[in-house]
């Protein structure tokens, strides 16, 4: 991972800085600080925006939320109490953060809650806010309020250096923060959360934090931002800050430049904000709005990923075009006019469609080195110790039976198939043991641990791993770092680094070792199912539940998933395989446990339960075996 | 009594909001698309009433002569696009929102940001009412209603009723195998695209006849409407117009009993509450899943 932000970051900050800093030596014109002072409160409301909605996924149109609270705090405490300017700005994010907490305590916690549920509940926020401030005297009252100038130090200059100065502050913060969450743990999460969040929280991750957090922080950045906000209106109404194009504004902003990275949002705002004022400034501002909601429809449309993706992959000629043109637009018109056909031109090269390339060759990569059989001893499982207890396990949907009173149990060192009917409740009683369902009655413990009250996360680090019948990998991430994420949140949590390095040894199980570098969308359904195993294995689980793994498959790809189960078997995991394929249950299970209509039939060794009359009427339905008798 | 009044005076108001959300709910629950843009053509709908009516002296009834073909035409359209490009439901939020935005910066550039209103002479219903007994209806709202449920209504018998309302209802619960039994999802999606649109233009027209409008105004239905869908339940007619009709007269109610600027914040409480006990809808029947 690069650092380039590290040192990039304060570098850009000390760089603008100074234009206010020695404004009069270089002569660097008033208007200009203005228009940057409006691009660095956006990039703060965008990087705010960007850290839930971008990196996560879940959208908000509550951006002008925070700003109206950050900004009413601030006026109302400084403009009309006269408290300590600093001190409000402080008030401003704890009141944010607990409006944030409030929020996600609400919405995240609603299982059924959707993203597009979401979205809609944060729209309703600013509009609530609103008009709270608007009947409340003790706020606004409908009258707006007069936010006076603070005292700042006298080297710094006019007014307008000042706000410029901690606006800068505030943005580079923000950015800083953005970049620093994108680096760590937070970042991963919040990306696993992006691409597939049932899956994440399957491995470890403590999906419901990691949200309220981002949630948190985007709404103290926000406030913060909206505190600073105040003194450049220097005017708070209602109209003025809890305002739709707000969530607008940094909605396209993000999306224009893009929203899984952290510049993303900065470069949109720099579009953005250059295309507002060259509208305002040929008379055609009341087509700002227009021009922004055709660039958002647009953008959905053509590059969902934003601008920066498509730049990085050919920055050489974006800037071999930008630059020159920004040089005679200059020349012959605005130094503005310039920019903005530099990064018009820089941002056709980009959306320029690419020739699609075909993706690299990975077929090679499934090569089953070692094909020695392993051996399985069977007697080995006797006696051990129960890894998976359920007593009574019964689940209700609504008024259809899922499962009824199923008794299971799996001691250390076995495959256990689990087969039946479709329909029986096997995929039912695999979701209740990885704990993504809740029993209606019955406990299950996992090696020793009661799974009653634990998220499904707990249950991850108290050693169950699963796959998914339809594998679901993280999309935007390698094959290596799909499978470094079940290391970093597994039960003990490693850096990054570490958890590359741990990822080798799945990959190596289950023979992904050369495909490491791919991204899933190269893979073929049987790698794509290898990978899920390999992500599954990597959380080092007690007891690994498969389910239907091997669906799909042709026999030679059955072969080798047989083998890959066979040596994870070996390392030490107990696990629980979903299969209809008889021939490969019975080449695995050192026991059978049979489902039908949500109630165990028979659990015993393989061969004879494969013969037990009762299991083959379950299978080939009641009608087949009443001809036989 | 006042109470009495503003709850059933309410109640009608609801019956409007339920038109609104009405479109909104089924091309959600149907197509997958949440189609913000339906506040623009609303709101086209009503300053296309105003405008025909203020200019040519039409009666406001009989515009919809005009604006529902052009609404029904429009909201085809925009479907056809979303399912020539493939837009996903999270996509289509940010899409329709520009949009919207273009279409309400539009309407606000030809007819301008200030309250407008149809005068008294073009809109012979505005000042009327209706007196029964000791309550006082206004006839905009009266009518509101009546041509709401008629219109949810038969909406309803059609989606239960009728060959191409059985093949809506076969897509939204499976695309895939409704296809393969023959539903040509893309025929049926504009067909119930457009209709949604025209049914735009009917709540436009209606809204016109009782209030001034802004352009703002798309913004101001944003909250109402929304809990009216989510609270009956995305997809489901009768469900949003009992939610409507709910919505209000809670806020009929809430603004007499309390004061009008707490209606939202009951009115949110409400959409958490339900989304908290009931998050397919108030009324959705406790089907398995």
């Amino acid at each position: 991972m690069t650092r380039r932000g590290l040192i990039g970051i304060p570098l850009a900050v000390a760089l603008l800085a100074a234009l206010s800093l020695y404004r009069e030596t270089i002569g660097f014109p008033l208007f200009y600080l203005g228009l940057l002072t409006t691009m660095l409160f956006w990039v703060t409301q965008a990087t705010s925006w960007n850290i839930l909605s971008g990196y996560s996924g879940y959208f908000s149109f509550g951006q002008a939320a925070y700003v109206g609270v950050g900004a009413y705090t601030t006026a109302v405490l400084f403009g009309r109490h006269g408290v300590n300017f600093y001190l409000t700005i402080l008030v401003a994010a704890a009141l944010c953060a607990v409006l944030g907490l409030a929020m996600g305590a609400l919405a995240f916690r609603l299982r059924a809650l959707r993203g597009e549920i979401f979205a809609l509940l944060t729209l309703a926020v600013p509009f609530i806010l609103a008009a709270l401030a608007r009947i409340n005297p003790a706020i606004d009252g409908g009258q707006g309020i007069i936010v006076s100038i603070p005292e700042y130090p006298e080297g710094i200059g006019l007014f307008q250096d000042y706000l410029y100065l901690a606006t800068l502050l505030v943005a580079g913060a923000a950015v800083f923060a953005a970049y620093a969450i994108r680096q760590s743990r937070f970042g991963w999460a919040l990306s696993a959360i992006h691409d597939a969040e049932d899956v994440a929280e399957g491995l470890g991750v403590a999906t419901f934090r990691y949200k309220l957090q981002a949630l948190v922080a985007s709404a103290v950045i926000g406030g913060v931002g909206g505190s600073i906000f105040a003194l450049q209106i220097g005017f708070v109404a209602v109209d003025s800050v809890f305002q739709l194009t707000v969530p607008l504004f940094v909605i396209v902003m993000s999306v224009l430049g893009g929203r899984t990275h952290w510049i993303g949002p900065v470069i949109g705002v720099v579009f953005v904000v250059l295309v507002q004022d060259r509208l305002t400034a040929s008379g055609l501002g009341r087509w700002q709005l227009i021009a922004l909601g055709a660039i958002l429809a647009a953008l959905v449309v053509v590059a969902p990923d934003g601008i920066y993706a498509r730049l990085k992959a050919r920055p050489l000629l974006a800037a071999a075009v930008a630059v020159p043109i920004t040089a005679v637009v200059w020349l012959v018109a605005q130094p503005l006019d310039g920019m903005l056909a530099g990064l018009l031109a820089a941002t056709a090269i980009a959306l320029w469609p690419a020739r699609r390339r075909p993706p690299p060759s990975v077929d090679r990569g499934v090569v089953d080195t070692d094909r020695s059989p392993i051996r399985v001893d069977k007697s080995s499982s006797d006696g051990e110790e129960a890894v998976v207890e359920c007593r009574g396990v019964t689940k209700y949907f609504g008024g259809v039976r899922a499962l009824e009173g199923v008794d299971f149990t799996i001691r250390e060192g076995e495959i256990v198939g689990l087969v039946g009917p479709n329909g029986s409740g096997k995929t039912t009683l695999v979701s209740l043991l990885a704990g993504s369902l809740r029993p209606t009655r019955g406990t299950i413990r996992i090696a020793g641990q009661d799974l009653a009250h634990l998220p499904a996360h707990r249950v991850a680090h108290a050693g169950v791993a699963r796959t998914y019948q339809i594998p679901r990998p993280f999309a935007s991430m390698t094959v290596r770092d799909n499978v470094a994420m079940a290391v970093m949140f597994g039960r003990s949590p490693l850096p990054l680094g570490t958890a590359r390095r741990e990822a080798q040894r799945p990959l190596d199980v289950v023979g992904l070792g050369a495909l490491a570098d791919a991204y899933p969308s190269a893979l073929n359904l049987h790698q794509r199912q290898l990978l899920e195993m390999a992500r599954a294995l990597a959380a080092d689980p007690k007891v690994l539940l498969l389910d239907e793994a091997l669906a799909g498959l042709n026999p030679a790809e059955i072969d080798n998933a047989v083998q890959v189960v066979r040596r994870v078997h070996a390392s030490g995991v107990s696990i629980v395989i979903v299969e209809h394929l008889l021939r490969v249950v019975k080449a695995l299970a050192t026991r059978i446990v049979v489902l039908d209509q949500g109630s165990c039939l028979a659990d015993g060794d393989p061969t004879e339960v494969l013969a037990d009359p009762a299991v083959v009427r379950a299978y080939l339905g009641r009608r087949a075996h009443a001809r036989d008798s | 009594m006042s109470t009495i009044q503003a709850a059933l005076s309410g109640i009608l108001l609801g019956g409007l909001y339920a038109l609104m959300a009405a479109g909104l709910s089924v091309t959600w629950g149907v197509l997958r698309v949440i189609n913000l843009a339906h506040f623009g053509l609303m709101l086209v709908g009503a300053y296309l009433t105003f405008e025909l009516a203020s200019a040519w002296h039409i009666n406001p009834l009989w515009t919809l002569v005009v604006t529902v073909p052009a609404m029904f035409v429009l909201g085809g359209a925009l479907q056809l696009a979303f399912d020539a490009l493939r837009i996903s439901e999270l996509n289509s939020l940010l899409l329709t929102f520009g949009l919207l935005i273009i279409i309400v910066q539009s309407v606000s550039n030809i007819w301008s940001a200030d309250f407008q209103r149809m005068t008294a002479a073009v809109n012979p219903y505005a000042t009327e009412s209706v007196r029964l007994g000791r309550f006082v209806f206004p006839v905009p709202t009266l009518f509101a209603f009546a041509v709401a449920i008629l219109i949810i209504g038969c909406a309803h018998l059609v989606l239960r009723r009728t060959f191409a309302g059985r093949a809506l209802r076969a897509y939204a619960e499976d695309r895939a195998v409704a296809g393969a039994f023959g539903v040509d999802h893309r025929r049926v999606g504009v067909l119930l695209a457009a209709t949604s649109g025209g049914s735009a233009a009917v709540a436009g027209m209606l809204f016109s006849l009782g209030s001034s409008l802004t352009p703002a105004t798309a913004y101001e239905w944003f909250g109402t409407v929304f809990a009216v869908v989510i609270l009956g339940g995305v997809g489901h007619l009768l469900g949003t117009l009992s939610a409507g009709l709910l919505v209000g007269l809670l806020s009929g109610v809430v603004s007499v009993v309390l004061s009008p600027a707490t209606a939202p914040f009951v009115l949110f409480s409400l959409i958490v509450l339900a989304l908290l006990l009931r998050p397919r809808g108030l009324f959705a029947a406790r089907t398995a899943r």
